[in-house]
């Protein structure tokens, strides 16, 4: 019963932790491009028993790296900070003009069908406007992707929408 | 628990609602009705009567839930007839599932409506529609991992259409961990049960970059022909499983063991745990799911290593070392001898120089000057793109042979002739059927070979408990180290020419080096423990070596293996052995092992063998 009792506690408790609005300090959203992956020392143990060290989610807030998702621009109940866990592939797909990471980049964006080749296009071509440092964060991303796309006649529309 | 005593004390106040009277045949048919068995995860019991998989007692709303699913049944029905004022906390909003199905079958037209805030927003964040098997394949540096896993992605409508399936999300189960256990503990608690097990709901991308980046290994995603429906079923389910703790264990209670029972209540006409009573290798299930018709559409991803060595495989040795120079020096990139190769080379090379850092990045914090160089090649990958990178299929992993192996041949050693019987519990050595599995890798587990001389005297000739090898091959780019790892019985050159049956531990590790495009070479240094009657001490130590070729030939596999034990104690023991397999179809094998042993204690011996292996099971 203790333990139970504990146990709702801590689903509350981190329940509330995880839903922060972007930029809170616990809240993901803004990992650098390059973001270092968690390490294996037990790499060949770890695949033996398919183990998950940390929390077990259940996927609430997650994708969005325990960021509130609420006003941000979704599609299918998907919001764009899921981005944030993709941004190494992000930017090798952007430096190379395709790739799956890109297009669920303009897919979440709202970018159409129709527009998507060209969509792809644009963001290779203006490649280092978008990624224009080591450093940079999805948040910076997403904001240098939005110029981006006002100052090209066909995308300025999926640009406004944010 | 509290939850229940908490709806108990609020039905007490308000009686308005009650739950309809079952008879007890209708109750006993709905209780053993196989979905409710399956929402239940029960099994029946070693001694009679029924038992639950799930060992969290918060998951039962009956005090004896878990060995009675008509009392659960019961006391469900009732406790769906909680006020509606219990929001979130209520059974309906804690139990979709059981709901849903509840109420179809017994027409429940009268239930309270909670709203159900918290389950509604899930659902709706996940927004089911159909379902993908994920099995990420063996990495040959890791031989463990060719028990495999798998997981299930849970995809929205249109994912096939935009090919957003790096937005779903993963149904992943495994054991949870709380950190502060030592590696061995962990491994052990992890074969032996000692975590609980948990399903997690995690973004799929982090699964693929865990697997493909951070393991190095191939995933395999099975699109399964659930209907929309189905799919949500079984999602609704996964929402009654949110912390509820299982128990785990590595053979049977894994993952692969729990998927198919969620494909039991997508779709409850399946039979696929009466499959697995014993041992539930993920492969197999895969194999299984794939049997009852369940796949529709299969497709590969190759594993950040593998893109990195195809990438690199067309480049000569001296593109391959501008691979490693632009990668430790972005600078060189405006060097006159780089600019001096031809555009589409440099196109090449900048992409294997960028994946090769990336892959030195793997499990690393951020190191600012490395995300420099790694930006600093992106860039030129914008200005200078490379073509599309084409990677082949390998075999399907559910193709390769079954895991358990019979084993019957006829051989003589000296001038005695002998028939030997063997049994392995698990899984693949480095001359077993070679479809589907990496040339060099090898993991045994549990295997037992009796001998029968002339005479009708028999005799254990081996009893291992595991063998892993993992015979990488090291390249300009990449520099695994090759190892092994062995321990059981077996028999030795003894005194008098007599094999003498000893117990040991031994490992070892090396290199191993590409000869050719189907011939791996390799030599480790080897250290031994043994304990041999033969020998004075309880326990003897020796060091030694392990080498040979491998060779993957249009029969089967071959391998010529020379090894030397050399024991403080100053016995020296070696042996030279040829193994040639003959693929005769999937799951049946014909092995010709030649050997030459030499010892100090006894004179030199051959050993011919001619043996069938049958993959079964």
């Amino acid at each position: 019963m203790k333990r139970i009792l504990l146990g709702t506690l801590f689903t509350v408790v981190s329940f509330h932790a995880m839903a922060q609005a972007p930029g809170g300090p616990d809240c993901g959203w803004g990992n650098m491009l390059f973001k270092g992956q968690r390490g294996t020392p037990a790499h060949i143990l770890a695949s033996t028993t398919n183990g998950t060290s940390g929390n077990a989610t259940f996927g609430m807030t997650s994708g969005t790296n325990g960021c509130s998702t609420r006003d941000s621009l979704t599609y299918g109940g998907r919001s764009w900070i899921a981005m944030n866990g993709m941004m190494n592939e992000l930017s090798e797909d952007m430096a190379k003009g395709q790739g799956e990471a890109l297009t669920t980049y303009a897919v979440v964006l709202g970018v159409a069908p129709e527009d998507r080749e060209h969509f792809a296009a644009v963001t290779h071509e203006h490649f280092q406007q978008i990624f224009s440092k080591a450093d940079v964060t999805a948040d910076d991303v997403h904001t240098n992707t939005l110029a981006v796309l006002k100052s090209d006649p066909r995308l300025a529309k999926y640009a406004t929408q944010a | 628990m509290l939850k229940r005593l908490a709806y108990l004390a609020l039905c007490a106040c308000a009686p308005l609602y009650a739950a309809p009277h079952l008879d007890a045949q209708r109750l006993q048919q709905l209780a053993h009705d196989p979905f409710w068995i399956s929402l239940g995860h029960y099994e029946t019991a070693k001694l009679g009567g029924w038992r639950s998989y799930v060992s969290d007692k918060k998951y039962f709303l009956a005090a004896d839930g878990a060995h009675h699913p008509d009392a659960e049944l019961q006391a469900t029905l009732d406790a769906l007839y909680a006020p509606a004022s219990l929001g979130n906390q209520h059974p309906q909003c804690v139990y979709p599932a059981r709901t849903r199905w509840l109420k179809a079958q017994l027409q429940l037209t009268d239930l309270p409506a909670p709203d159900c805030t918290e389950f509604k927003q899930w659902f709706k964040d996940v927004a089911p529609h159909s379902t993908v098997m994920i099995f990420p394949a063996a990495y040959l540096n890791s031989p463990s991992s060719m028990f495999g896993h798998t997981l299930l992605r849970i995809d929205p409508a249109n994912v096939q259409r935009d090919q957003t399936a790096l937005l779903s999300y993963a149904i992943n189960f495994g054991a949870y961990i709380e950190g502060s256990d030592n590696s061995i503990l962990y491994a052990w608690k992890g074969l032996a049960g000692g975590y609980p097990g948990l399903f997690a709901m995690v973004p799929y991308q982090e699964k693929l970059s865990e697997y493909r980046s951070l393991e190095n290994r191939d995933l395999w995603e099975y699109r399964l022909n659930l209907t929309p429906e189905e799919t949500q079923r079984m999602v609704e389910h996964v929402w009654e499983l949110k912390q509820i703790q299982f128990d785990y264990f590595f053979f049977d209670e894994n993952c692969s063991y729990r998927l198919l029972e969620l494909l039991q209540v997508a779709r409850p006409s399946l039979h696929l745990t009466a499959q697995f009573p014993l041992t539930a290798i993920p492969t197999d299930t895969v194999k299984a799911v794939k049997d009852a018709g369940l796949v529709e559409r299969i497709d590969y991803r190759p594993s950040r290593e593998r893109e990195l060595l195809e990438r690199a495989k067309p480049l000569d040795p001296e593109e391959q070392q501008w691979v490693l120079k632009v990668s430790a020096d972005a600078q060189q990139l405006q060097s006159v001898g780089f600019k001096q190769l031809a555009k589409a080379r440099q196109a090449l090379i900048i992409d294997a120089a960028y994946r090769l850092e990336r892959y030195r990045a793997n499990g690393q914090e951020r190191d600012p000057v490395q995300a420099q160089r790694s930006f600093e090649l992106l860039r030129a990958i914008n200005q200078n793109p490379p073509p599309d990178l084409q990677i082949e299929r390998p075999g399907l992993p559910e193709n390769g042979h079954e895991s358990r192996t019979w084993q019957a041949g006829v051989g003589t050693r000296g001038s005695r002739t002998f028939g030997e019987y063997g049994l392995r519990m698990a899984y693949h050595d480095l001359n077993d059927n070679a479809e589907s599995f990496p040339l060099g890798a090898q993991i045994e587990i549990l295997q037992m070979k009796l001998r029968q001389y002339e005479g009708n005297h028999w005799q254990l000739q081996q009893l291992d408990l595991a063998t892993i090898r993992s015979l990488t091959p090291r390249n300009a780019l990449l520099q695994p180290w090759s190892w092994q790892v062995t321990g059981g019985l077996e028999r030795v050159p003894g005194r008098h020419d007599d094999q003498t049956l000893v117990s040991h531990v031994n490992g070892g590790a090396g290199g191993t080096w590409q000869l050719g495009d189907d011939v791996l070479g390799f030599a480790l240094g080897t250290v031994r423990v043994e304990h041999n009657a033969d020998f004075a001490a309880v326990v003897s130590p020796a060091a030694g070596f392990d080498t040979g070729l491998l060779w993957k030939n249009p029969l089967g596999n071959l391998s010529l293996e020379a090894k030397g034990d050399y024991f403080i104690n100053g016995e020296v023991r070696r042996s030279l052995s040829l193994n040639q397999q003959w693929e005769l179809s999937r799951n049946l094998g014909l092995r010709l092992s030649a050997q030459r042993e030499f010892s100090k204690l006894a004179t030199p011996e051959n050993e011919v063998m001619l043996e069938v292996k049958w993959y079964h099971y």
